[in-house]
């Protein structure tokens, strides 16, 4: 970032800043965003393996039983979900609402805590169905 | 009127709107399926409704996401690598986009 006609300045970055929980919250959904990436990325190979390839197909489906794939699983969940609700905050603030300091902290503090409980109850739902 | 950052803007939004429906039946859906046999699994993705609807979700993902991604490329890659970061990008997207459609076909709609 020194060569010529871009050496212009940056703003401060992530180190300079007292954490907040608004920051946290745009930072994982950024963070989410990456993982989701790459989850949807597995997602078309297992939907192509659907078609063209039974063996690894069956493979892949049975890993995600395993504590591993259980793991991964529970990641790409909570990533969707987390995702999807901070997803709405945006939109909420897209109409010019919710923008002051001490509600956007607030509803950030409930989409990690409405983000978790959901994954966990879907998963609970999961378990539950997993052992009918 | 619009420029293309404004179009790029009302697409990331539009995307995340019509992807929330899908989010919600792709979860309540892959529950449901916990613990079933690979068979199982496959003859759902070979439902001609599910086959269309998981691609189509699979597919405006991909759209949403190439977005989101190039937004994170701009933020932190300034140097000529910039370019090569933006066309993977655009690639990769496409990869997934074209080989949802490419399973959704060959599962529910071929032979």
């Amino acid at each position: 970032m020194t060569e010529g006609a871009s050496a212009r300045p940056l703003s401060p970055h992530l180190q300079i800043w007292r954490w907040t929980a608004t920051m946290a919250a745009s930072i994982t959904h950024r963070a989410t965003g990456i993982a989701l990436y790459g989850g949807f990325v597995l997602l078309a190979v297992w939907f192509v393996a659907a078609a063209i390839a039974p063996g690894p197909f069956d493979r892949i489906s049975n890993l995600f039983g395993s504590p591993l794939g259980l793991v991964i699983l529970f990641g790409f969940a909570w990533s969707l979900v987390f995702h999807t609700l901070n997803g709405l905050r945006h939109l909420y603030w897209d109409t010019g609402r919710g923008l002051a300091p001490k509600t956007a902290a607030m509803t950030s503090w409930l989409v990690f805590g409405a983000s978790f409980v959901t994954a966990a109850l879907v998963f609970a739902a999961a378990l539950v169905t997993a052992g009918r | 009127m619009t420029t293309r950052a404004t179009r790029t803007f009302i697409a990331q939004r539009a995307s995340a709107v019509l992807l929330l429906p899908f989010v919600i039946w792709v979860v309540w859906s892959l529950a449901a399926l916990a613990g079933a046999e690979p068979s199982q699994m496959r003859a759902w993705l070979t439902e001609p409704v599910t086959a269309v609807l998981f691609a189509a979700f699979i597919v405006i993902s991909a759209f949403h996401m190439r977005i989101g991604l190039a937004e994170i490329i701009e933020d932190y890659v300034h140097s000529g690598a910039k370019g090569v970061f933006m066309t993977l990008n655009w690639l990769a997207a496409i990869a997934v986009g074209a080989a949802a459609i490419y399973a959704a076909y060959a599962l529910a709609f071929s032979s």
